[in-house]
């Protein structure tokens, strides 16, 4: 279970790469009566299948005295169901010679498993059962509580920096729910009763609210028929879903604190608050990332890493999610180095992008390195599954796993510039410094 | 839009019919297994003798060149890593290129490359391919090979060599490879500091001009291009590539231990010991048993449900993972199992682990674990297919290993053939608990004893050279503690001499990424001071005088437990030896240890705190070359220590130039100054 980990934005970003093939990928869609939406994509090219389910709740959907339920969820949901045992969910996949996992961000839950193409009915079956009749009873919630546990000691306690992203999301959202993380409260979770899991299980895995998107050696009538077999009979869940519609609102001066980790090396972080992802000025500070951050011969890389010798590691990470989210500029000073002095450096590399425009030859040069990530980032069908479920739930258009590429190629050199002046201010940011422990008490 | 509608209107209409035919209650049952289609790559050879082996596919616009060399291992000597640093210096500037404008020009096309010993890889998006291939030409045919890059790379080299030097996996890995393959085969070779700093250009660049040769070579092109367009692009950048001889070798085959035992490398510091169960095996790569060899290694050690790691993770709890590995190799394979355990398990580990390699070499496997390492097995081959590049490793293999034209293509179809006693055949010829290298990496004060009923325990040193840890006969007659210490004032530079010091300076520093750390350290007798400083920056201080001891983080005081300040007090000698009478200290001669490859006497100091300190003296130069000392730390037990060489004579006294004081780590300073006899301010220690 330790393998199923919460995943932010950070990771869904990876997903986002795919695209610019020359080749258009093909797809077939439709929604079933239940109002599931299903996308199949047929490679036969190895005999292999993905089958993934995305459910559209994340951990903004989750009641602010109920923190942590969606992640908690996707342990629960491996308990076990009507006609599975407890236990077995994970065997069954062993046994056929697959793999699967699961993990849950801020919007949404995905679920998958890769099997030898022959298996596609088990697939079906599995995830079927996790929907259709899931077991929620105590003996389930108990142990799963212990596990989350120990999964927030491992990657976030005990994990160092593994508290950026909570104690960031705090500070910069006073409103939304963005303003806790997926792993949530282990109070919350204490203080649940059975009824109010089986609530969240019948608001949320619905067939409304689910995607599947199965790729790889298939044939679609086949599939389509097997589909209709496993979820069809699924009823409509019915209720309506809390989708949050709150604002957040503007931040209006810069937020700084100092947090005291176990770590070794110290480190800064800046948060600036971006627009929701799929908007033009989202693609811009993509781009702008690329040029601050991606690879060596990049400007923050290169000037605070190689040439002033100030920082082990920087980067430039946009955080976009459903609902506007985060630019984070992540600094790790050399030993010894002083974390004012390296954010100086971050600070006068912003004014920079902030005064001049980028060359052509560096526009070029950044406009290849994310046609080549796009290109080499889908190469695999868990990629494309995954990939078609995003498009599909956040844009309500998989076809934008083809045409995405386009977005960021309409970026020019002022938007950059223009971005950079709009987000990348100081008002607009968290920053946190992050210290040793040992230097709590000075 | 029409066709969606469409679509769910056929379903909506047979979908009542079609729920009633599924059983829900059990698992589906698998359809028939799907044929593999493996892919035939296109080849062809260069008059050069250059192998190429072009795979089509078009899924992205992306192509990926990979260029093996097929040679046999080289051997070294006493130069070792010269190989692998051939390879990497290809990437450091050619002749049309500093390395600065290649990076540039790299990462200007959004491309990359690497190269290796054996061979370089380069990829891009397709319509990159013309500036990838003049830059991988670059590269591969014009390396300049600059002198300062290798020193660069030299350097780099040593801090990593550091830095793994104390590691307990890095010392197994380079032991096990020394004990299963012997000094005498490349395989048992690694690199040392001694052997990296002998290197010169001049092996490079011979080993650059021998191996890069096209008729050892298979270029693997994988991606967007036609076999037509491969073919014109290598034979027009590719043909003039000269061949040359290339020297073939041949080295006995090592044979595993005609009896098990132990063999225990020594490592004081420990808190976990390192355990591989190892020996060599003959297993050639497509061989017959390779296949039934990979399904018996996957319920031994394969995966989280292997035996093993039920046993010693799941059951005992003695590890967070143990598994096994039993590899194929064209020369020689080899197999290991392993697993890092707590001290106080050690012995009880390497039982479940004997008993567990007896078992299944006796009693075989069942048919369930057949079935779920079948299955297991077959997914993963199933998986590594989606990678055009396997298709590529798959024709390479079969073309470098003479293996049958369809081995690849029947893989699964042999590995469902594998029964229940092919695997009892394969463990009782493969599985040798009888004749392994129980080799640990550990404490042997804590685990050398209750190793001992797995097998005779031969210690081996962090080279992998054996010796004798009680060979109190080589302590000459009639030596003693004292006697050693007579000749450590001698080796100074004369008791009287160094009896008239009454102070000293030392300052010694080290660098750590771009860093300077200083140590500097002033003793009067009486009185210490050490302050550990970075840049103008003082990040800790420890102060001694007649009235206390205190210790300083950042400005800020620490506190101290009574016992740590009565110990530092004897901080304050500058020749400790020469007063242990006064300060009531009990010493003994304990023995020989060998302390960096040389033999030093060793001399165990209990201060009057109870405290006891280890010092090793050089048996030839008389110097004290260690100190160790155990401690208490919030995580049990703890032992630093520092190791002193490079001596070199300071106003007639001997000071070490080079000063690695470990703690948990190792950090190696350098002498800057030392100074004898110097004018102490008075608020020095205060």
């Amino acid at each position: 279970m330790m393998k199923r980990l919460i995943i932010g934005s950070l990771c869904l970003l990876m997903a986002f790469g795919s695209i610019a093939q020359k080749k258009e990928i093909e797809f077939t869609e439709f929604d079933l009566d239940n109002g599931m939406h299903v996308i199949l994509h047929q490679d036969n090219s190895t005999p292999i299948v993905v089958v993934s389910v995305m459910y559209h709740v994340g951990s903004k959907n989750e009641n602010p005295d109920r923190t942590g339920f969606a992640h908690f969820f996707e342990h629960l949901l491996f308990e076990g169901s009507k006609n599975i045992e407890r236990g077995q969910f994970d065997k069954y996949i062993t046994n056929a010679g697959g793999v699967n996992n699961a993990n849950t961000s801020n919007d949404r839950t995905y679920y998958y498993e890769i099997l030898p193409s022959n298996q596609l009915e088990l697939g079906l079956w599995l995830e079927s059962e996790r929907l259709m009749h899931a077991k929620i009873q105590e003996i389930g919630v108990e142990t799963q509580r212990e596990v989350v546990k120990e999964e927030k000691r491992q990657r976030y306690d005990n994990q160092p920096y593994g508290t950026i992203l909570p104690e960031i999301m705090k500070r910069a959202y006073t409103e939304h729910p963005y303003r806790w993380t997926p792993i949530g409260s282990l109070e919350h979770l204490n203080a649940a009763s059975l009824d109010e899991f089986v609530e969240f299980y019948e608001t949320f895995y619905v067939p409304e609210n689910a995607t599947l998107s199965i790729a790889g050696d298939i044939e679609i009538e086949e599939a389509k028929k097997l589909i209709e077999d496993y979820f069809g009979p699924i009823p409509r869940g019915g209720k309506e879903i809390p989708r949050p519609d709150i604002v957040e609102p503007e931040q209006k001066e810069e937020v700084r604190d100092t947090i005291y980790d176990n770590i070794q090396l110290p480190a800064v972080i800046q948060a600036y608050h971006m627009p929701a992802q799929g908007t033009e000025d989202s693609y811009a500070l993509e781009m702008l990332s690329t040029a601050l951050s991606g690879g060596q011969s990049a400007r923050m890389y290169k000037s605070l890493v190689d040439e002033q010798q100030k920082a082990l590691q920087v980067a430039a990470i946009p955080f976009s999610s459903e609902d506007p989210g985060l630019y984070l500029l992540f600094g790790l000073p050399t030993i010894g180095g002083d974390l004012k002095e390296l954010e100086d450096a971050m600070d006068a590399e912003i004014k920079k992008v902030q005064k001049e425009l980028i060359s052509d030859k560096e526009f070029e040069k950044i406009r290849n390195q994310k046609e080549n990530d796009f290109i080499s980032g889908n190469s695999r069908m868990a990629g494309i599954a995954e990939s078609l479920a995003n498009y599909h739930v956040y844009y309500g258009d998989a076809n934008l796993f083809n045409k995405e590429i386009d977005r960021y190629m309409k970026v020019t050199k002022e938007d950059i510039k223009r971005v950079a002046n709009e987000y990348l201010t100081e008002d607009n940011r968290v920053v946190l410094y992050y210290l040793p422990k040992s230097q709590q008490n000075q | 839009m029409i066709k969606k509608i469409y679509i769910s209107f056929v379903f909506a209409l047979f979908a009542s019919v079609a729920i009633a035919q599924v059983d829900r209650t059990t698992a589906p049952e698998p359809s028939p297994a799907k044929e593999i289609n493996i892919g035939e790559p296109t080849t062809f050879t260069l008059k050069n003798g250059l192998k190429v082996f072009v795979v089509e596919n078009h899924k992205l616009p992306r192509v990926a060149f990979s260029l093996t060399f097929d040679r046999d291992p080289v051997l070294e000597g006493d130069k070792a890593g010269y190989v692998s640093m051939a390879g990497q210096m290809l990437m450091k500037g050619t002749k049309n290129r500093t390395k600065a404008e290649l990076d540039e020009d790299i990462d200007f096309i959004g491309a990359n490359i690497n190269t290796f010993s054996t061979g370089m890889y380069a990829t891009s998006l397709t319509k990159h391919q013309d500036k990838l291939m003049e830059l991988m030409k670059d590269v591969l045919f014009n390396p300049a090979f600059p002198e300062d890059e290798l020193e660069k790379l030299k350097k780099q080299t040593l801090s990593g060599l550091a830095a793994s030097k104390d590691d307990p996996n890095a010392i197994a890995s380079n032991v096990r490879g020394k004990l299963v393959y012997g000094d005498e085969h490349p395989y048992g070779e690694f690199e040392t500091e001694e052997s990296v700093e002998k290197i010169t250009l001049d092996e490079i660049k011979a080993y650059y001009n021998t191996y890069f040769r096209p008729n050892i070579g298979y270029l693997a092109i994988v991606g967007d291009i036609t076999p037509k367009e491969a073919k014109k692009l290598i034979k027009k950048n590719f043909s003039d590539w000269e061949k040359g001889d290339v020297p073939t070798a041949e080295y006995e085959m090592p044979t595993p231990p005609e009896e098990t035992y132990v063999a225990l490398v020594d490592r004081e510091a420990s808190v976990q010991s390192v355990i591989n169960v190892t020996y060599p095996v003959n297993l050639p790569i497509g061989g017959e048993d390779v296949i039934t060899a990979r399904v018996l290694n996957q319920i031994l050690g394969g995966g989280f449900s292997s035996r093993l790691m039920q046993n010693l993770r799941e059951k005992n709890a003695f590890t967070y993972g143990a598994r096994s590995s039993l590899s194929a190799d064209e020369y020689v394979g080899s197999f290991t199992a392993s697993a890092s355990v707590r001290n106080e398990v050690t012995d009880s580990a390497v039982n479940e682990f004997m008993a567990e390699l007896m078992k299944i070499n006796k009693e075989g496997v069942t048919q369930d674990e057949l079935d779920a390492a079948k299955a297991s097995i077959a997914g993963s081959f199933a998986r590594s297919l989606e990678s055009p590049q396997t298709v590529a490793s798959f024709a390479i293999n079969t073309a470098r290993y003479n293996l049958p034209e369809d081995y690849y293509a029947n893989y699964l179809k042999n590995l469902e053939a594998v029964t229940l006693e092919d695997v009892k055949a394969a463990a009782q010829k493969y599985i040798l608990p009888n004749n392994a290298n129980i080799l640990v990496v550990g404490k042997g004060a804590e685990i050398a004893e209750n190793l001992e009923k797995f097998g005779e325990v031969k210690y081996f040193n962090k080279k992998g050279n054996e010796y004798d840890p009680n060979d109190k006969t080589a302590l000459p007659e009639g030596l003693t503690a004292n006697k050693v210490f007579e000749n450590y004032f001698k080796a100074l530079g004369g008791k009287d001499k160094i009896s008239s010091i009454e102070s000293m300076k030392t300052v010694y520093t080290m660098s750590m990424q771009g860093q300077t750390l200083t140590f500097t350290e002033i003793k009067d007798n009486d009185n210490f001071k050490q302050e550990v400083g970075m840049g103008p920056m003082v990040m800790s201080k420890v102060l001694v005088n007649d009235d206390e001891v205190k210790a300083f983080q950042q400005g800020q005081e620490v506190p101290l437990p009574d016992e740590a300040k009565s110990n530092l007090k004897s901080n304050t000698f500058i020749f400790p030896e020469l007063h242990y009478a006064d300060m009531g200290v009990t010493t003994e001669l304990t023995g020989i240890e060998t302390v960096n490859d040389k033999d030093a006497y060793v001399v165990s100091v209990t201060l009057p705190s109870g405290q006891v300190t280890k010092s090793y003296f050089d048996t030839e130069s008389g110097l004290k070359v260690k100190t160790s000392a155990t401690q208490k730390g919030p995580q049990g037990e703890v032992t630093v220590y520092e190791e002193y060489s490079d001596f070199e004579a300071i106003d007639g006294i001997m000071v070490p130039k080079k000063n690695v004081k470990f703690q948990g780590r190792p950090l190696n300073t350098e002498l800057q100054s030392a100074e004898f006899n110097i004018d102490i301010k008075e608020d020095t220690f205060n």
